[in-house]
Order: structure tokens, then C-alpha cells, then sequence
């Protein structure tokens, strides 16, 4: 899933800080996921924002609502009612959500209450951390299903750097050494040859050779 | 004239090589450079260049070893992948050795974080196995990444690090066999302080086959003091100072620890000679590049061969 | 105790565990203050969420309690320690919009507490006035 925390309200109440009429939404999706941007962080968001105004002597009006998705159409249309009648909408949601908003309504000014960070696990309640940087080569299959382009702190293919210690990174000893796990688990399946190979350079060109990238199914289009 | 490496030659010839560190200014003053060159010059066959050491700015590698190259020393490039992408470490590759630089070290580079930007993006576009890869086609293919043909291809004698005492531990002499299949000519190592933990890795290296296809230098880094070596072992990653020399530190008298530490560093050079497959030793005195001449000649190591 | 001078309101949040007779025994203070006093009873008050603090600060209460049984004698082993947690979130939002974090209390009750909830609320008010 895609994580994003909030920003400072104070970087929030910035962006806000000319309009009235407020709408803020929120995202069931992913960030919901991460208690970042659902129905109840639009709640508390809200009523932060409300109380605020209030003890500035400021008028404002709220409209909370929370789309299942705010990335795809049907469910930005939604909005299609309403959103006129705010001065500005505030999206919990991903980047990708609040460019989506954005697009649908070109005329409407949106701004982020989210910082968009990872595509990451759950790892326990109230843990989530990154395991995919998205870099359109997947090579979990010859890492042991351990990625180091996004686990590694320097992104190595061929190996740990020399900072590894006890099985801990060296840029965050939290952090455990990538591959430090990559070569256990390829000592416990009886494959460390596959580490003899050198990995050539990475085709970065499948992460951000020209810009945005996009995928095209015709057979999925209308 | 195309001069050739004079570490190279050492190494070829059997000759039990010295290397060096140096570490450029924090500044753009050419003479903090020549003049640590001119206290190495007569005791050392090579100097490397650090790069930008733990994320820190400071004047150019390249220029640096320019520098040297123009004081008739014999500079080994330190250029780490983490600043640069294969396009900007490519070309200057071919600007190293256009400029008579005839050795180089391939590194990862300590993570940013550790230096004084740490809000700069990390590059790594290759990692250092694929540097030392590039740079050997580069060499001996007259190719670069992707295939496209050289007009003339850099004369450069390549080498790589290894850090016998970082984790994992058995995996640490594949890594350098990799460095090996790669393209790397000669090794520098971690400094050593646990003379063990480095033999028993010497052994593993050993096995895989590795002493005769490539020139290991063992890494000294002399100790200044008690303190430093406290510091170091305990906050320097990747480091193994073991705990006897810690206490030998401490026993002498603070005046005499410098003198301890330089002690130290020749037993260990003097231990480092009779261990096969080890070529020579490379001194990363830290800011101290004074004490060099001294360890060189304590341990026997002097004058230097003339090749 | 004479709460009528004080004119402020309180949400008491409680965990109901704490007086099985909550609903009859909170009758007369609430008769008392009026608006001035609203209770809301939860199954547990690790079930509380920092959204129920926030909306009860936002609709006019000037501090909001949260009662809690005594550490390590929560019915479901941990309610309490995860209210400790909430409260502390919530704390930090209303300090980011220059709030008293001290407008949301914890109270965490004494082990071996034989109070009623009526009990503990004048206890909190006396406290106050003090």
C-alpha cells in the first residue's frame, strides 16, 4: 500500500489561511490503511482545524467526506455536487489522489494534508515501513525476496558495504542490514553462489527514464 | 609521454608495496595538498585520495590527485558511486587518466547521512562491484556501460576495499572474490587491529583462490590515543578493535600514547609481512600524515624501491 | 462542593468496569450541573479514540477526563495502557493548534478503588477548585 503521514497543521493552516468554506477529504483506501487520511483522520483533522479558527476569532466552515478511492474516477465523481460550493477542497489522500482530484476538477483549488511517503507493509499495528521503491524491474527472485534497492540504505546489488555489523545498518542501527538477510537466507536454501555472479547496472530507465510513467491495457480500456 | 602506475610496478615486481592516505582540505588551497605529498613522497610508492571521507565536502579527489601527479607522486583516485551517476563517473574516469592519474579505487562511499550534507541525494546509480566492472571494460574493451566504443580507453590500475571484519563474516571473502571476478587489481583493507579475525579471513580468501590473482594491502591506521580508540571501536561501523589493544592504549601514560599507537601500527606492519598472500600495506594516518615516514622506517620498509 | 460559581463544562469519559452501578449513581451529579457535566461511559477505555476526545472538546467541553481502571487490572489486559497512548495523541494534535495539552487528563484510578463514578468525578472537581 501507499503510506503518507499528515503534515504540521501549522503547514496546513498556511495553505488554508485565505478561504472560508472548506472542504476536506478524505481516502478509504490506502492511507486510511495507514490512519493517515480515512473517514476518522478527516474527523480529527476537522475538528482540529475548527477549534483552531474558533480561538483565532476566525469563521470557517467544514465539510468532511471520505471517498473509497480519491485515484479513480468513479468515485472522485462524487464530489461532483459539491465541491463547487467551497472556496477550497484539503485531500487526505496520496499524491497520486490529489492530482486525480485535481484533474477531474481543474477550476478547483486542492491542496495536500498528507506527506505521500512508501509503498510499504504493515509490519504491526502502528508500524508500517518501505519495502518497494517501485523500480519496474523486480529482482526479489535473485535477492531471496529481499529487496536492496529499497532496504539497502545505498541501494547495492552486489553485496553489503563494508559498515555492516551484527546484522544492522550502519546509516540506523533500527534498521535491520538487507543484506545481511539476503545472505542468510541464500546460506539456509545452500545458494551463496548466486551471489559469485556480478549484477550488471540497474535499467533505471524502468523507474524514471522519461518522466512519468504510465501502463497502457488495451484490452482493460472502454 | 603515457607514464605507467609506480604501484603497479611495485606490486608486479614482488616488491613488498607502501601506500598512503591522504585526506584534501575543506578548503580550495593547493598547498595543504602538496605539502602532505611532499611528507610522503620519499616513504611511500602510491598516495590515495579520499573522496568526500564520511559525506564530508572537501577539495576534489581528482584535482587533488592532479596535484600530486604534478609533484611527481604517484596518486591512487579514490571515486565513490555515491555522488556521481555512471555518465559523471565515466567521463571522469577518462579525465583521470587524460590527466596521467594512473590508479584507482572503485567505493559505495559512506552514506550521506554521516557527512555534513546529509539532506543530499544518495546516487548510487551503480554500486562499487559495477564501478570496478566499468572501469575494467573501460580499460580493456575500450568500451563503456551500454557497449559504445572509446577513441582511448583510460590506463588506469584498478582497485577495490575490503573490510575483512564486518559482518557477514564468511560472506566477506566472497565479496572480494566478486571484486576480483569484476576487474580488481589490488585490494586495500580495513585497518586492522585484530590481527586473528584478519588471518582467519586471509584463510577464507585463501581457499576461494584468491592470493595469487590479486595484491592485498593490509589496512594500519595508527592510534593516537586511548580515547581514539575507544571512539573508533565503538563508533566507527564496520570496525574491529579488540580489547586487549584498547587496554594497551590505556596502560601507557597519556604523553606516551602517540608513541604506543605508533608501535602498534609497525607490529602490526611487521606481523602483516609474514602473512602470504599479503602484498603490501596502505596507512590511513588520519590528519596525521606526519607519523607515515616514521612507521614506514620503524618497520624496515625504507628506502623504497626504485622502479 | 458548590459547582454552580464555576459555570465550565467537563466530558468525562470512563470505563464502565469501574462502578457496575455507573447508570444509577451518576443520576445526581448530573442533575446537579446540568449542562455542565456530560458522562460517557465506555465498554473499556481502550476503546476510546482520539476522535471522541477531540469532538467532545470541539462541542464546548473546557477538559475532558478519561477514567480509567488501574494499571494492569484492565478487563482486556491492556485497555488502559492504549487509552494512555490515545490521550497522549490527542494531546499532541491540540498543542499543534496552540491548545493546553492539560485539556485532556488521564486518570488513571488507584488499585483496590472501591469508588462509584460519582465518587471519583467530585474528587476530580474538588481537585480542580483547589
Amino acid at each position: 500500500m501507499i503510506t503518507a503521514e499528515r503534515k504540521p497543521i501549522k503547514e496546513i493552516k498556511e495553505m488554508l489561511a485565505p478561504y472560508k468554506k472548506i472542504l476536506v477529504v478524505g481516502c478509504g483506501s490506502c492511507v486510511a490503511e495507514c490512519a493517515a487520511g480515512g473517514e476518522k483522520e478527516v474527523g480529527l483533522l476537522s475538528s482540529a482545524l475548527r477549534m483552531d479558527a474558533k480561538a483565532s476569532g476566525k469563521e470557517i466552515e467544514i465539510k468532511e467526506m471520505t471517498l473509497d478511492r480519491q485515484c479513480v474516477y468513479e468515485f472522485i465523481d462524487q464530489l461532483t455536487e459539491v465541491i463547487d460550493q467551497y472556496d477550497i477542497v484539503l485531500s487526505l489522500a496520496c499524491g497520486a489522489g490529489v492530482q486525480a482530484v485535481a484533474e477531474v476538477f481543474p477550476k478547483v483549488h486542492i491542496v495536500p494534508a498528507l506527506n505521500t511517503t512508501f509503498l510499504g507493509e504493515t509490519k504491526e499495528a502502528g508500524l508500517w515501513v518501505e519495502n518497494c521503491r517501485g523500480c519496474g524491474d523486480c529482482k526479489l527472485g535473485v535477492f531471496a525476496a529481499v529487496c536492496p534497492v529499497t532496504r539497502c540504505a545505498k541501494g547495492l546489488f552486489n553485496g553489503p558495504c563494508g559498515g555492516s555489523k551484527t546484522d544492522r545498518c550502519e546509516v540506523d542501527p533500527d534498521v535491520p542490514c538487507a543484506w545481511q538477510l539476503i545472505v542468510s537466507r541464500l546460506e539456509d536454501i545452500g545458494r551463496l553462489d548466486l551471489l559469485r555472479k556480478v549484477h550488471p547496472p540497474a535499467d533505471w530507465s524502468k523507474q524514471q527514464g522519461k518522466g512519468p510513467r504510465k501502463i497502457k491495457r488495451e484490452d482493460q480500456r472502454t | 609521454m603515457i607514464t605507467e602506475s609506480r604501484l603497479k610496478k611495485v606490486l608486479n615486481s614482488g616488491k613488498f608495496a607502501v601506500t598512503a592516505e591522504c585526506g584534501p582540505p575543506k578548503g580550495a588551497d593547493p598547498e595543504v595538498v602538496k605539502s602532505k605529498g611532499k611528507i610522503l613522497k620519499d616513504h611511500v610508492d602510491s598516495i590515495n585520495v579520499t573522496d568526500n571521507q564520511t559525506g564530508v565536502v572537501r577539495l576534489s579527489s581528482l584535482a587533488a590527485c592532479a596535484l600530486l601527479k604534478a609533484e611527481g607522486l604517484d596518486p591512487v583516485l579514490q571515486m565513490v558511486t555515491r555522488d556521481r551517476n555512471r555518465i559523471a563517473l565515466q567521463s571522469d574516469v577518462l579525465g583521470a587518466s587524460a590527466l596521467g592519474i594512473r590508479n584507482i579505487l572503485c567505493l559505495s562511499g559512506d552514506h550521506q547521512s554521516f557527512g555534513n550534507q546529509p539532506q543530499a541525494k544518495g546516487v548510487f546509480d551503480i554500486d562499487s562491484i559495477q564501478f570496478i566492472q566499468t572501469v575494467r571494460k573501460m580499460r580493456d574493451a575500450g568500451e563503456i556501460i551500454g557497449g559504445d566504443k572509446l577513441t582511448t580507453p583510460p590506463q588506469l590500475f584498478i582497485g577495490a576495499v575490503a573490510n575483512p571484519f564486518a559482518d557477514p563474516f564468511k560472506y566477506r571473502a566472497t565479496r572480494l572474490a566478486t571484486k576480483v571476478d569484476a576487474g580488481a587489481e589490488f585490494i586495500q583493507t580495513q585497518c586492522i587491529y585484530n590481527l586473528k579475525r584478519f588471518k582467519e579471513w586471509m584463510g577464507l580468501v585463501s581457499d576461494l583462490g584468491m592470493a595469487d590473482k590479486v595484491y592485498i594491502l593490509g589496512g594500519i591506521t595508527p592510534l593516537k590515543s586511548a580515547k581514539m580508540a575507544e571512539y573508533m571501536a565503538k563508533n566507527v561501523a564496520g570496525m574491529d578493535i579488540p580489547e586487549e589493544v584498547i587496554n594497551r592504549m590505556k596502560a601507557a601514560p597519556a604523553k606516551e600514547q602517540r608513541q604506543e599507537g605508533i608501535k602498534i601500527a609497525v607490529e602490526t606492519v611487521q606481523a602483516l609481512k609474514e602473512i602470504k598472500g599479503i602484498h603490501g600495506v596502505h596507512i590511513m594516518a588520519i590528519e596525521w600524515e606526519e607519523v607515515v615516514p616514521q612507521i614506514v622506517e620503524e618497520s624496515k620498509l625504507f628506502p623504497r624501491p626504485q622502479v | 462542593m458548590d459547582q454552580k460559581g464555576l459555570g465550565i463544562t467537563r466530558a468525562i469519559l470512563f470505563c464502565r468496569q469501574l462502578d457496575p452501578n455507573q447508570d444509577a449513581n451518576r443520576r445526581a451529579i448530573e442533575r446537579e450541573m446540568g449542562a455542565r457535566i456530560r458522562f460517557f461511559p465506555l465498554p473499556c477505555s481502550g476503546r476510546v479514540d482520539p476522535l471522541y476526545l477531540m469532538r467532545a472538546l470541539e462541542s464546548g467541553a473546557d477538559k475532558v477526563y478519561l477514567i480509567t481502571c488501574p494499571e494492569g487490572a484492565c478487563r482486556y489486559r491492556e485497555g488502559n495502557l492504549r487509552a494512555k497512548k490515545r490521550i497522549a495523541y490527542a494531546k499532541s494534535l491540540i498543542e499543534e493548534i496552540g491548545l493546553e495539552p492539560e485539556r485532556f487528563e488521564l486518570i488513571l484510578t488507584s488499585a483496590g478503588n472501591h469508588k462509584t463514578i460519582d465518587e471519583i468525578t467530585r474528587d476530580i472537581l474538588a481537585r480542580e477548585e483547589s
